[in-house]
């Protein structure tokens, strides 16, 4: 029964293995072969394959992808190799798919050089480059796993972690 | 946490000959040890201690300081302000020996969209577990099924596919430590993230 203080969810298409579906028993019997598996094949919505998501924006904020300048908004993507731009008194947080934190100060220019991340081990890298402006990152499960796969780097400095919460501040 | 100290006596490290580069380290929010390491050049220091800062001025060696929590809030206090919330979990259970998620779950599921739509960005992260019974590419697959069917039905009410995503850590991360291919219901779970 559905908690009347919710809309109650409506249950459709391949959601249905969840209501449905006959015992996987895990536990009771050996488990399945693969080919047995591949029956109960969920159907799945493609994301957008994002690295990070936007989740806070205040004042200019631009997303440089390519040659393309985008007007920043919370809930937009960042991929790997995209430019964050920040104008005065202008600020952002991103999420990464890890669950590192990269907010972005004032004046500043930020690269997401480099990322990936394997969700089922924890395997990744994350590379940033501050080029100027300020940084505080907080380290996710890349970091946690393996520290010396994040690195964050100026046109001075590389900088690296032991899951950490840190400032780096590059005047340009 | 930071005691708000009055702004009296602001300490001068962050003021006169700007440096090129300055690197701070924060408290973390666990309570745990925590360090970076900073590199220019031939020189390296490491900070280890909160509000430990490397500073590097040009064309002269790394030095460390330690600056007051005051300080850094004060200068850094636009940054600060931007950090994002802290992430939510629920946990879901299935019906024993089955895929089937259990009533108490299915609620928690509207609870879940509703904590994921008050956040600006919101993401909801459905991370399946299994226990240790069958081999380990076999949990990766069956813990990945189950929560990509989660994620369909997450979206079936509305959430927006490219931030909601489905992970698979098989027997990885069991709440209840087992030897191998001992059955724990407890351990075959999903565990959801809404950040």
């Amino acid at each position: 029964m559905l908690s009347s203080r919710f809309t109650p969810l409506r249950i459709a298409g391949a959601a249905c293995l969840l209501l449905a579906s006959q015992a996987m028993a895990q536990g009771a019997e050996p488990a399945p072969a693969p080919e047995t598996e591949a029956a109960a094949q969920v159907a799945v919505t493609p994301g957008d394959g994002r690295h990070g998501t936007f989740k806070t924006v205040q004042g200019d904020v631009t997303v440089v992808r390519g040659s393309v300048h985008v007007a920043a908004v919370v809930g937009d993507p960042l991929h790997a190799t995209d430019r964050v731009l920040t104008g005065g008194q202008s600020t952002a947080a991103m999420v990464l798919k890890d669950g590192t934190v990269l907010s972005v100060g004032p004046d500043s220019v930020l690269d997401l050089s480099e990322f990936s991340f394997d969700s089922t081990t924890h395997e990744g890298n994350v590379l940033v480059a501050l080029a100027r402006g300020s940084l505080r990152m907080v380290t996710g499960l890349i970091a946690k796993l393996k520290p010396e796969q994040v690195r964050v780097t100026t046109p001075t400095t590389v900088i690296g972690v032991r899951g950490t919460d840190f400032i780096v501040e590059q005047r340009p | 946490m930071r005691l708000a100290l009055p702004l009296a006596g602001l300490a001068l490290a962050l003021a006169g000959c700007a440096p090129a580069t300055r690197v701070i380290l924060l408290p973390q929010s666990d309570g745990q040890a925590s360090a970076v390491q900073v590199q220019s050049g031939q020189s390296t220091t490491t900070l280890n201690q909160a509000y430990d800062s490397a500073v590097l001025h040009t064309a002269q060696a790394l030095q460390t300081e330690q600056l007051s929590p005051q300080a850094v809030n004060r200068r850094y206090s636009d940054l600060l302000a931007a950090a994002p919330l802290p992430p939510r979990r629920f946990v879901l259970h299935f019906e024993l020996g089955e895929t089937q998620l259990t009533a108490d779950s299915m609620n928690e599921l509207t609870e879940v969209l509703f904590a994921a739509n008050l956040r600006p960005g919101g993401e909801i992260v459905v991370i399946g577990h299994t226990d240790r019974v069958g081999t380990q590419v076999a949990n990766d697959f069956l813990s990945r099924q189950r929560a990509a069917a989660i994620r369909e039905l997450l979206i079936a009410n509305g959430f927006d596919p490219r931030r909601v995503d489905a992970v698979g850590r098989g027997e990885r991360e069991p709440l209840i430590p087992t030897e191998d291919n001992v059955p724990e219901p407890r351990n075959r779970r999903a565990e959801i993230l809404v950040r």
